[in-house]
């Protein structure tokens, strides 16, 4: 019963890992699109969104990856306490890639709570 | 990695194993450390914000930034040129037995004109064989490695080093020989072999080292919109 119990707790783990994996550019872009930040800030953002933890070692190579594909742009911003810091923003090239990919997740999402729907069995009869 | 500096110089290590152009690995560590310090000054330790894994962060990065790779390969050109050089003395010695009796022929010095014997067996013997030896290595790696970048260009370095090696370890080799009364055990021979495949190792990586530097000085860019702010450092 443990034993099946943690299994369990590991896939769903492995599932939402999947599942983030496949949304992780759309939703960094999402968060950006809100409101400029740098770099760890966005790790910050994606806990208070309700994802499971994303670490910096994830977030800082797909801003780089952003900012090769020109969606997100970086400028250095003065800081009141310690150094200038590199603050993200999106592109105008980011904005629209972002409501692109936000039209295709909203027809997804649909289609897979059709679906899901559709699966669920009728009530047993008496 | 207890400091920036550390997590700069793991990352850096790690770049130049990746094969990251000089000029591209700086654009990365000026970003990252960048990234370190203002953390830093929120108190956030390198070991918090980059995990334990440095150097997996540091080829994602290389990946994510799309930054044209040249693997050095030092072992796997080493290999190809010992292999080809040592192809190249076996079928430079046929041929020597081949044409022996032709050069015996054709080099007949008068009797009045005396000549070392040692440099008349480095230029008789020690001439042909660091031709063919070069000419081995050099189109081993030039044939057999055509698909690694810049395999040309080592193999063109390779030509003006291997025999700069060749002048620099045969004297060596011979006053070690002379040292030990030209003996011919097995130890003082293994000795003389290892003084000639330690100079052409030398001169394989050296070469590559050589043909790798300054290659394709491309700068990572990045492709912002005219008026938006900077895309990449």
């Amino acid at each position: 019963m443990t034993v099946t119990g943690t299994a369990d707790a590991a896939g769903d783990g492995d599932r939402q890992t999947q599942l983030l994996r496949g949304v992780l550019d759309m939703c960094l872009l999402a968060l950006l699109a809100k409101e400029p930040a740098h770099g760890y800030e966005l790790v910050h953002r994606f806990d208070a969104a309700g994802f499971q933890p994303v670490g910096y070692g994830t977030i800082y190579p797909l801003l780089t990856r952003m900012r090769r594909l020109g969606l997100v742009a970086d400028e250095m911003q003065a800081s009141p306490s310690g150094p200038a810091r590199k603050v993200y923003t999106l592109t105008d090239a980011g904005h629209a890639r972002l409501r692109a990919w936000r039209q295709q997740w909203t027809h997804f999402v649909g289609t897979v709570d059709s679906t899901l729907t559709d699966s669920v069995p009728d009530s047993p009869r008496s | 990695m207890d400091t920036i500096d550390d997590a700069i110089a793991t990352a850096e290590a790690e770049w130049r194993a990746y094969g990251v152009h000089r000029s591209d690995a700086a654009t990365l560590a000026a970003d990252l450390r960048s990234e370190l310090e203002s953390a830093a000054a929120d108190g956030i330790t390198p070991a918090q914000l980059l995990g334990g894994d440095v150097r997996g962060l540091a080829r994602r990065l290389a990946d994510e930034a799309g930054v044209r790779r040249t693997p050095r390969a030092y072992g796997r050109v080493l290999r190809t040129a010992l292999v080809g050089a040592l192809l190249g003395a076996a079928l430079g010695y046929l041929v020597l037995l081949a044409v022996y009796p032709a050069m015996v022929r054709l080099v007949d010095l008068p009797r009045d004109v005396e000549v070392p014997i040692l440099l008349a067996v480095l230029l008789y013997y020690g001439g042909a064989a660091a031709v063919v030896v070069v000419v081995g290595a050099v189109a081993a790696v030039r044939v057999h490695l055509r698909d690694l970048p810049g395999a040309r260009s080592t193999g063109n370095a390779m030509s003006l080093l291997l025999p700069l090696a060749g002048v620099v370890v045969t004297p060596i080799t011979i006053g070690f020989a002379r040292s030990t009364g030209y003996s011919d055990s097995g130890p003082v021979v293994l000795a003389e072999v290892a003084l000639v495949v330690a100079a052409v190792t030398g001169a394989v990586v050296l070469a590559r080292r050589w043909a790798l530097r300054d290659r394709d000085p491309r700068a990572i860019t990045g492709t912002a919109e005219p008026g938006s702010p900077r895309a990449v450092a």
